[in-house]
């Protein structure tokens, strides 16, 4: 029997018939411009009251309908709820609506799927969540969630946010918080509320706040994180409870001292035995940095990053003696262990928190609040400055933090308390990458020759990891790099990899087919063979949101390539030179005739910063030129007529 | 009758653990190895390991599952270090649960010249509740460096007899010897099925077993003296695979999912059979499979109900109707009031009138019910049982081969398959994770046969093109795109919910470089049809002008930059998932005052055995360029065999598509010039 194809006429609908019990307040056929436009999914109505009772009570009522738009828009009514052993869950509910406002779903507590809210680097966590796994019949559709929660740490206090994300808009948004005495009133921060129909209103131990009508903002590359466009309300709370421990803070000084005090001090034990190891480590050098480079490597070398998240174990490190014990741990751990390690070699080193990840976030200066920052890293005061190290790694340099931890204002915690100072920068030149080849293309079009590649900064970064791959899976890193050369054959891999100036060299041989494009008797040669800077940004037709280059870079090319014999340049590209409050931009291709070499040089430098919108298309324009001079070509023409 | 109370013991099963093997018995010379012996890549490889499967009788509950297992890990790198970190899962369901004990780890390092041991504390193992089936219990060994010798053991114990776990046979390191036994007593026979790219070998045994019963011959059971024991003598069937140099499994690239080749053996039930009771069938041949799966409540009986559609049946069908237009009326009614809940499953999951009124169910649920109009709307309609791509290829009659189902319809021309779980499918439209190799299809009768359900027929993807080049070297033009079956699938998928606005700045970030002006898109809802694009476009940076010539890639924006198959050898199929042609029609008027110095050869080339062929034809009529190019794959998926010509069929399409058209200048000369930039 043979599969046939049929033909098929139109499709079918099937029609709705309008039912009586209906909640107008959730329809979603007629909807205003000003909450579809740019929108996935509308908040129609969201409430949370946050009653503090005392340090070590808080409790919240949380009522949140979303009206889903499309399938992206699912992410935004998602029923789930997070908890662990000291957040509990009173009270959870939800409803499905239809587009008529028809509820069609009803959901108690036990049709939640309670799950474990363990993340890919943690072995284990008391961290759980109650989701409800709803599958949308049609859309639009409105799910409604109500839950209760009560809190025994009142530290951190939950954020506002009126959006809840890019492509959401929200018609009404309350949040309240009420406390039962004066000094439980936490110290609240607006951001971007202008603009934006919000309303404030204080009353006697607490005050509300109510936006409506917000429209969704739009999503565009480039752009800062949600968090630093969306309008918001942040609180810290001056007096708290956290884990059964008082707290009473104001500054980062505050903060830092309460740190020590319960989280830290008296962690810093360590068995004599490995005192005595650390100390014969470094006995013939007296230099404090020498002294703390032995003990990072100590540590990169002994321990690994594995994180258990037990109640307490949120923001309090698990002993020094216990890491010594299993030879692994998390930021908190690894950062502690090293500290003490240190302080047996004399060495002094200060705990830091901060915020980690490749886009830059900053304490805030005058709002101190536990709540920030989700890494530990240590600072080490040497000469008056300080060091940094991150012993989550075991790769990375002593002094060098990279794109998890550079650029931003950082709290350290010195027994005093400590302050909030900025990790060191790595800027536009400080970012350099450096390829020298010396190649030869062959009358078949075979390129072959010798190519270094230098990285520094944040280049160095994305490129020494490779140093410690395998073979295969080098060779394969190198194919996507260069993924135009075909058949790329590598032979002589070599790495050097100086820790100490954070310097990273490729060198490698390598040999590739088809390096050119036929035209007749013509060849035409891309004279960029190894770094094609051939990104363009996305067209906007309307920009509306400020762009930020969140790290710039330098990339220097110096090539010779061997031309084939038989061939004879007959045009080849002529200099360019780009110069923009974006960056530069510099090229020129030579012929040397003696030698029958193409020699090629450019220089591009990218500048990091923040533009606004309308910057947006002229940034886009330097791009494009530079794409356009990364693809220049040579044409060669054959010298005789047959061969 | 005699009230008769078994209290049954065990006889201690003979250890037939690895002989040499023993716990805690690590040598000295392996934890001071530096580097893997034969292969200085590789970041960590297993020494040994055994796992040993076994049965033992539970006073009142009959045979329990036992599971030892030992592993003894060489950690050779830093990368290595996952390998020191252990997961079991545990399932439960009711009262019954799997339950672990008798964990022991320890981590051996070489410091100064000896041996130095880390036991695994009971405060290092973690108890995970997972969900509401399973639990999870986690450990990583303490201190592991590069040269670590990690070794841990354990004993699952399950109560669910007759299930075996899948047990893996390849890890993503090496394995330098395992041992694998499973031991199973006579009355419950298992099938073991196969899975992955290497040679098992098993040892195929027997052995005896005793089991001692203490029967009381009182009605009052627990008054001493009325005791009398017996022992029931009967056969354990024992399978060994000893396996040496099991090679890790190496990630390729266009493979659907690596785990469908990674070598690993599954014991499927056939039957139960104790002494004096009849036997209990589970499945041994297709039929038997078949029949079984039809009994199930979940499935047969679901065929049969009936009363929940048929009001909008009615109002689906008009007795003018023929039988393609009432299949496509069923299919389209149950795939737009349907919604999947991306639960898989051949069997229900909360039947058919529930999931019909809620208007969400899982693959059962959506395809019985489809299934079961089919037949209503009087089509000779069957359901097709298959295994997803990510469920392995059923090849032995079982029903653990089977997580799928979906429905047929038998025509006097042929058939027709259907899935509707998936907004974007038709009829003989298949959602991309059902395209498995093949289906059991059964009929009303209970016969069953087998059938494919790789589409055979090319999905295309086709572009007419038409511009005009001025002598600057900008371009404007005029295309039209036409995307069938998977690609159209492929598409609606993508591309379903953006708005026009979004879609149209997803189009010029793909096509860097071009500038779309109006856009027309057709049949986006209309599920039958092809979709279809009309827009007209200009290029912003087309061409390199060098002073008299123009050089001119013509396919431009669809041009293959990079051959995909950078691998120089492969040991897995490449998975296409259905056959399909990409065509470009394209047609170009030159600019006035410029001649053709240079064109591209035409050419035409072909894989073995109809796989697959590329062709490039270019022709020149008065100003105006035509080129045809087409590439197809006619088979889903091509064996490994064929790699090195599919990989030299993409080299050579690479290199065809860069190839350039030179326009020169009337009467111009050829010195030396500069050029500006280009392609």
């Amino acid at each position: 029997m043979n599969r046939i194809r049929i033909l098929l006429f139109g499709t079918f609908f099937s029609f709705l018939t309008l039912a009586q019990a209906q909640n107008l307040e959730y329809q979603a056929l007629v909807l205003p411009d000003t909450l579809t436009r740019h929108a996935d999914a509308i908040v129609r109505q969201e409430s949370m009251v946050v009653h503090i009772r005392n340090p070590f009570r808080m409790e919240i009522e949380m009522e949140r309908a979303v009206t889903v738009l499309n399938g992206k828009g699912d992410a935004h009514a998602l029923a789930m709820v997070s908890y662990n052993k000291s957040r509990k869950v009173g009270y959870i509910s939800a409803a499905a609506y239809d587009a008529l406002g028809r509820e069609t779903q009803k959901y108690k507590q036990r049709d939640f799927r309670d799950l474990s809210a363990v993340d890919g680097g943690t072995l284990y966590s008391d961290a759980r969540r109650l989701y409800l796994d709803y599958t949308p019949v049609s859309y639009p559709y409105t799910l409604v969630v109500r839950y209760t929660l009560e809190d025994a740490n009142t530290a951190p206090l939950p954020n506002w946010y009126f959006l809840s994300g890019y492509r959401v808009s929200t018609q009404e948004s309350r949040f309240e918080l009420r406390y039962d005495s004066p000094e439980l009133r936490p110290d609240f921060q607006e951001s971007h509320l202008e603009g934006y129909a919000i309303e404030k209103e204080s009353f006697h131990n607490g005050f509300r706040y109510v936006g409506r009508n917000l429209p969704a903002i739009r999503d565009e590359s480039l752009s800062p994180p949600f968090t630093e466009v969306a309008p918001s309300v942040m609180l810290r709370p001056r007096r708290f409870g956290y884990e059964g421990i008082d707290g009473e803070v104001d500054t980062w000084q505050d903060i830092g001292k309460w740190m020590h005090q319960h989280m830290l001090d008296g962690r810093d034990a360590l068995p004599e035995a490995t005192k005595q190891k650390v100390r014969t480590l470094v006995q013939d050098t007296r230099d404090t940095l020498e002294r703390a480079r032995r003990v990072y490597r100590f540590v990169q070398e002994n321990t690994r990053y594995i994180s258990v998240q037990v109640g307490i174990g949120g923001i309090r490190p698990i002993s020094a003696i216990e890491v010594d014990r299993v030879k692994y741990g998390d930021c908190k751990g690894l950062s502690n262990y090293t500290k003490a390690l240190l302080d047996a070699v004399g060495v002094t080193a200060y705990y830091v928190h901060v915020e980690a990840g490749q886009v830059k976030s900053d304490f805030k200066p005058d709002f101190a609040d536990l709540a920030q920052g989700n890494h530990v890293i240590l600072a080490i005061p040497y000469q008056g400055q300080l060091h940094w190290i991150d012993c989550t790694s075991q790769t990375i340099p002593f002094g060098f933090l990279g794109d998890f931890t550079d650029d931003r204002l950082v709290h350290v915690i010195d027994p005093e308390g400590g302050y909030l100072v900025r990790t060191p920068q790595y800027k536009d030149e400080a970012n350099g990458q450096v390829t020298e080849a010396r190649v030869r293309l062959d009358a078949e079009g075979t390129l072959a020759g010798s190519v270094e590649v230098r990285t520094s900064g944040i280049q160095y970064d994305s490129h020494y990891a490779i140093q410690d791959l395998k073979p295969d899976d080098q060779v394969a890193i190198y194919r996507r790099r260069w993924g135009y050369l075909e058949n790329l054959q590598l032979e002589d891999l070599r790495f050097k990899n100086d820790t100490d100036s954070v310097r990273f060299t490729e060198t490698l041989t390598l040999k590739a087919t088809n390096y050119w494009k036929k035209a007749g008797n013509r060849i035409l040669l891309t004279a960029n063979a190894f770094n094609r800077l051939r990104y363009v940004p996305d067209r906007y037709r309307d920009r509306t949101l400020p762009f930020q280059v969140l790290r710039g870079y330098q990339d220097r090319e110096h090539y010779q390539i061997e031309l084939p014999e038989g061939y004879k340049p007959e045009a080849i590209p002529g200099p360019v030179a780009i110069e923009s409050p974006f960056g530069s931009y510099r090229m020129e291709v030579q012929y040397l005739p003696e030698e029958h070499i193409l020699e090629y040089k450019r220089e591009a430098l990218v500048r990091e910063g923040r533009y606004d919108a309308e910057q947006y298309e002229a940034y886009r324009d330097f791009h494009r030129q530079v794409a356009r001079a990364e693809s220049a070509q040579a044409v060669l023409i054959q010298t005789q007529e047959s061969k | 009758m005699r009230n008769l109370l078994i209290v049954l013991t065990l006889l201690a099963a003979t250890a037939m653990q690895a002989q040499d093997v023993k716990f805690g018995k690590v040598d000295d010379a392996l934890v001071a190895l530096k580097a893997h012996p034969a292969d200085s890549s590789v970041v960590a490889s297993v020494v040994h390991r055994s796992v040993y499967v076994y049965y033992k009788y539970v006073e009142g509950d009959g045979f329990h599952q036992y599971r030892d297992v030992h592993e003894r890990i060489k950690i050779y790198t830093k990368d290595g270090y996952d390998y020191a970190t252990v997961s079991e899962s545990l399932y439960h369901n009711g009262g019954d649960r799997e339950g672990i004990s008798s964990v022991k780890g320890i981590t051996y390092n070489m410091v100064g010249g000896k041996v130095e041991e880390d036991k695994l504390k009971k405060s290092d193992q973690f108890d995970e509740k997972v969900n509401a089936y399973y639990d999870r219990l986690k450990f990583t060994m303490p201190n592991v460096r590069e040269g670590s010798v990690i070794e841990y053991e354990y004993t699952v114990h399950s109560p669910f007899a007759y299930s075996i776990d899948e047990i893996p046979m390849q890890y993503d390191i090496p394995i330098e010897h395992q041992r694998v036994r499973v031991e199973i007593p006579e009355f419950i026979v298992f099938k073991p099925r196969y899975k992955g790219y290497l040679m098992l070998q098993p040892e195929f045994g027997k052995r005896s077993g005793k089991i001692n019963l203490v029967y009381n011959t009182n009605d009052y059971q627990y008054e001493a003296g009325n005791f009398r024991t017996a022992a029931v003598d009967y056969e354990i069937n024992t399978i060994t695979y000893d396996m040496k140099d099991v090679p890790a499994l190496e990630q390729e690239p266009y493979v659907n999912d690596m785990d469908n080749y990674r070598s690993a053996v599954n014991y499927e039930l056939l039957y139960v059979q104790y002494p004096d009771s009849p036997r209990e069938n589970f499945s041994t041949s297709w039929d038997q499979v078949v029949e079984r799966i039809y009994q199930n409540d979940n499935f047969g009986y679901q065929l049969n109900r009936t009363n929940y559609f048929k009001k909008s049946l009615e109002s689906l069908l008009s007795p003018e109707m023929g039988p393609i237009d009432k299949l496509a009326a069923v299919f389209f009614h149950v795939q737009q009031r349907m919604n999947w809940n991306g639960l898989y499953g051949y069997i229900t999951d909360q039947g058919v009138r529930k999931a019909y009124d809620q208007q969400t169910g899982n693959v059962g649920d959506i395809n019985l019910m489809l299934v079961a109009m089919l037949r209503e709307a009087g089509l000779d309609a069957r359901p097709v049982l298959i295994s997803t791509r990510d469920h392995g290829i059923p090849s032995m009659p079982t029903q653990e081969g089977f997580n799928y189902v979906i429905a047929q319809v038998v025509l006097d021309q042929g058939y027709v398959l259907m899935d509707a779980t998936s907004k974007y499918t038709k009829p003989n439209l298949l959602p991309v994770r059902a395209l498995n190799w093949f289906g059991r299809s059964i009929s009303e009768d209970g016969s069953s046969s087998s059938l494919s359900v790789f589409p055979s027929a090319p999905s295309k993807e086709l572009h007419f093109v038409q511009m005009d080049m001025q002598p600057d070297g900008s371009i404007s033009g005029k295309m039209r795109s036409q995307y069938t079956d998977y690609r159209a699938y492929t598409y609606r998928n993508r591309y379903g919910t953006l708005s026009e606005e979004e879609y149209l700045e997803d189009y010029e970030n793909r096509r860097k470089g071009m500038e779309v002006g109006t856009l027309e898109r057709k049949n986006l809802g209309a599920i039958g049809k092809p979709v279809m694009e009309v827009l007209d476009f200009t290029l912003e940076d087309g061409i390199g002008v060098v002073a008299d010539n123009i050089y001119l890639n013509p396919l431009m924006f669809f041009t293959m930059a990079e051959n995909p198959f950078k691998r120089e050898a492969r040991e897995y199929p490449v998975d296409f998932a259905y056959p399909w042609q990409e065509k470009m029609n394209i047609s170009i008027n030159l600019p006035e005052g410029y001649q053709v110095s240079s064109l591209p050869e035409s050419v035409a080339m072909g894989l073995p055995e109809d796989i697959g062929s590329f062709s490039y034809h270019v022709g020149q009529q008065g100003n105006t360029l035509q080129l045809v190019v087409e590439l197809n794959i006619n088979k889903a998926v091509v064996p490994s065999t064929y790699y090195q010509s599919l990989r030299e069929l993409y080299k050579n399409v690479v290199q065809k598509e860069s190839e350039q058209v030179v326009l020169t200048k009337i009467g111009s000369d050829g010195d030396q010039k500069r050029t500006t930039g280009g392609r």
